[in-house]
């Protein structure tokens, strides 16, 4: 009897436990949640950045370098994903690793030109976060908690990444 | 058939088998299983200088690269779970015994006697591949590793250990007779 109930109750989880292995898109993987550590940076017009004033609002921080080929080949769908996301409460965050401002400015200028980004010019700030590589994506929580972490480069503009991102941010 | 004659033939074969041998030593190789994929291959000291040079580094600093073979590894995790890049169970070795890789370590300390700017530290750092990393199913990663260059072509018994707590069955690959590239 005891184990008819064991099974009719893994039974019953099963597809709950399904459903949240699915609920995430390919690539995305939840962490134990930590505080995001600080970014101090000034953005590419010279404009100074803190992470603490977008507390209350998700933040997608991306690290990336002009050199790196697959975040050559993500940046256009970050900036496709921008363009659905900006006026629905998702912050996002640029950063670059330790190039310069030219450099920086003819990659924007082709791959997301509706992005701001933030220079990290001697890398520190990259140093700290600690990416698995680069390109590098955290979803950062309105508490300040990282949450999420992206493996490598992600087709952000497809279906299954929007509604994840949508659905965070609800 | 004079001795002198054999003598002549032996020393054909034997010239033949070594000329063949080293044109046999490959720049780039790959092993693929239905776990993983892992490719190397290593690059002439004028392209990894340009490489460099393009993002402004010092002549200094790009002398020293120039002298030392760059190994480019790419890994893709194929299987279902966990499979750890841990680069102290790589055996690196030649006809004259176990090549010592140059660290990331060792680069830190060499570059910082140097006082090279952070940038470029930086960016040097993120063209290696990690001394360990945890591969997600389906993660991807590639980067270099750095040896002494080498005029003889060399071997890499590379071990993956598998699952979250490495304690599954590790995967070994053998890439043999590899040679650092040269210039053309």
């Amino acid at each position: 009897m005891n184990n008819r109930l064991l099974i009719y109750f893994f039974l019953l989880l099963a597809p709950v436990s399904y459903l949240q292995a699915t609920t995430l898109p390919e690539g995305i993987i939840k962490l134990t949640a930590y505080a995001a550590p600080a970014i101090n940076l000034k953005d590419i017009d010279g404009e100074p950045f803190n992470l603490n004033d977008d507390k209350g609002h998700w933040v997608f921080v991306h690290f990336w370098a002009s050199w790196c080929r697959p975040c050559r080949k993500e940046m256009p769908a970050i900036q496709k994903m921008w363009n659905h996301m900006k006026n629905q409460g998702l912050k996002i965050v640029l950063i670059n690793t330790a190039e310069d401002e030219d450099t920086i400015f003819s990659f924007l200028s082709v791959y997301a030109p509706d992005i701001r980004p933030l220079m990290d010019i001697n890398g520190q700030v990259t140093e700290v976060w600690k990416p698995r590589g680069l390109p590098a994506t955290y979803l950062v929580d309105p508490q300040g908690k990282i949450q999420y972490q992206a493996l490598g480069g992600r087709d952000w503009n497809t279906t299954s990444y929007l509604t994840f991102l949508r659905k965070l941010i609800k | 058939m004079t001795n002198k004659h054999k003598i002549y033939y032996v020393f054909y074969i034997i010239s033949g088998l070594l000329f063949f041998s080293n044109l046999s030593a490959m720049t780039k190789a790959q092993y693929e299983s239905n776990l993983l994929t892992v490719k190397i291959s290593t690059n002439a000291p004028q392209s990894i200088s340009a490489f460099y040079e393009a993002r402004g580094f010092q002549k200094k600093m790009l002398d020293i690269l120039r002298q030392h073979c760059f190994v480019s590894v790419f890994i893709r995790n194929k299987s279902k779970d966990f499979i750890w890049l841990d680069l102290s169970q790589w055996k690196l070795t030649n006809a004259d015994g176990e090549i010592t890789r140059l660290d990331r370590n060792y680069w830190k300390a060499k570059w910082q006697t140097m006082d090279i700017p952070l940038a470029h530290q930086s960016i040097f750092r993120w063209t290696l591949i990690p001394e360990q990393l945890d591969f997600h199913p389906n993660e991807r990663e590639g980067g270099n590793i750095i040896l002494p260059r080498l005029d003889k072509p060399f071997n890499i018994t590379a071990t993956f250990p598998t699952k979250a707590d490495k304690q599954g069955s590790p995967i070994t690959i053998n890439f043999n007779n590899i040679e650092c590239a040269n210039n053309k």
